[in-house]
């Protein structure tokens, strides 16, 4: 078996193209979604909230349910429910399918993602001791002003190494935003390979890529973890 | 908006059902090939020699990077010229082949890391008293060891296992027919329509097998962790 050396690195420019697109999804996804994760979390470790049953329905489903199903499920429903709700509900004229396909690959991962930060979330919340938001209500915080100076600071640290594979992760699954016609890192290449079915070739500079990418993320997630646990050394 | 068809939801889990047995058995067999790979890397890692032990960190580093789906097509696409170079010719095997080799390569990585940890959750005294009391090394690790590490390793094993049949989903684009792929040849026969049908109906079936996997290793974790004391408060 011989690998065709031109054809990589003509194709590794090529699909290098694609990373913005990549990064781009993987960021909007965890922007959107912390805040909804957040949310999820909260419901379900106050007691007694009835939305909590809700919560927990839907994270069974999406953990329960392969991510590409997810893809292509969302994205037969999402155009057709939208152009019902905006064209023949409210009598809008808007062109549906003329959306970016990267607004539709950004909000199907954004409601995969939402569900497993959450379980991250609500273990480092967890792990965070009772005892911390009662001295900061009781020496009169808030509850917002308890979360944001004392609980979360904390829970945040326990959590990034878990963020950090979750991160990792959601990069992963947009090699199959592909499939939504994202032309991202894996589209690129694909139709590079289809060319002249240089198939292997073009396979392994995706690999590289999406190595180089992985590496990066976790080094940027290390140096956090360095900057955001320095409270703890200090007591140590 | 198109037309929807609930009654279709259960013609399509009826014609879907029986391939469960396939995903089933492709699961069980990236299971074996996979468990086996990362019992080697684990026994790498936990040796401690230096080869050995940076050949098993990069491997599982590597395959940790790699999407599923670019796995997947390396394999399908590089297995054949990369064996046919060696003069052994395997383009007349089914699919499956190379969905097992793909899943027990990525399945490997984390299954490495699953048991190194359970493996060195057992107090080192644990063996040093087999040890003592006669045994030899092979015995102890198979009579003592064992059975504690295992109790350990089934709630990731578990996570593993309902990871690989989500990811194994995968496979249908290669044209392997399972679940997922029996449910895309339909929307195929059926010219894209039915499609949200479809998908609902394999969404179920996935989600039920999930919460099954999930229940039964609850419960075998209950029955296997009975010997264990629990701490006394």
């Amino acid at each position: 078996m011989k690998l065709k050396i031109d054809f990589m690195a003509q194709t590794l420019v090529k699909a290098l193209a694609g990373v913005p697109v990549t990064l781009e999804i993987t960021i909007l996804t965890m922007l959107l979604s912390a805040p909804l994760a957040f949310w999820m979390a909260l419901r379900r470790i106050t007691k007694g909230n009835e939305k909590a049953k809700l919560v927990r329905f839907y994270i069974s489903f999406i953990r329960g349910t392969p991510i590409v199903l997810q893809i292509l499920f969302f994205y037969s429903l999402l155009p057709t429910l939208l152009n019902y709700f905006f064209n023949v509900l409210l009598g809008w004229d808007l062109n549906i399918w003329d959306i970016d396909p990267i607004l539709y690959a950004v909000a199907v991962f954004t409601l995969n993602t939402a569900a497993v930060l959450s379980e991250v979330f609500r273990s480092a919340l967890m792990s965070v001791g009772a005892g911390q938001l009662e001295a900061a209500l009781a020496s009169g915080l808030t509850g917002a002003q308890a979360y944001r100076r004392i609980i979360i600071p904390q829970a945040l640290v326990v959590a990034l190494p878990n963020i950090c594979s979750t991160v990792v992760n959601v990069l992963k699954s947009t090699s199959l935003a592909y499939l939504m016609t994202v032309q991202d890192i894996m589209a690129v290449a694909k139709k590079e390979a289809a060319f002249g079915y240089n198939y292997i070739e073009a396979y392994l500079v995706v690999l590289v890529i999406y190595i180089a990418l992985c590496t990066i993320v976790q080094l940027i997630f290390r140096a956090l973890e360095g900057s955001l646990s320095a409270y703890r050394r200090r007591l140590a | 908006m198109r037309p929807f068809h609930p009654a279709f939801i259960l013609e399509a889990l009826v014609s879907i059902a029986p391939y469960i047995w396939v995903t089933l058995a492709t699961m069980a067999g990236t299971v074996i090939f996979g468990g086996l790979i990362g019992a080697l890397l684990a026994f790498a890692m936990i040796r401690q020699r230096k080869l050995g032990n940076a050949v098993a960190n990069a491997y599982i580093y590597i395959v940790r990077c790699v999407p599923p789906i670019v796995m997947l097509f390396i394999v399908y696409y590089g297995l054949p010229e990369l064996l046919m170079s060696v003069g052994i010719n395997i383009n007349e095997i089914g699919k499956w082949f190379f969905v097992i080799v793909t899943f027990s390569i990525l399945f490997s990585a984390p299954m490495a890391e699953v048991f190194r940890s359970a493996y060195l959750a057992v107090d080192p005294g644990q063996r040093e008293a087999a040890l003592s009391v006669g045994m030899t090394g092979a015995e102890a690790f198979f009579r003592i060891i064992l059975p504690q590490a295992a109790v350990t390793a089934l709630p990731n094993f578990a996570n593993m296992l309902v990871n690989l049949m989500k990811e194994g989903s995968l496979s249908y684009t290669i044209g392997m027919i399972d679940v997922m792929g029996k449910g895309q040849l339909m929307i195929g026969l059926n010219h894209g329509s039915f499609s949200l049908e479809t998908y609902i109906a394999l969404a179920v079936i996935y989600w039920c097998l999930t919460i099954v996997l999930e229940k039964g290793f609850g419960k075998l974790e209950e029955i296997l962790s009975r010997g264990k004391q629990r701490i006394r408060a």
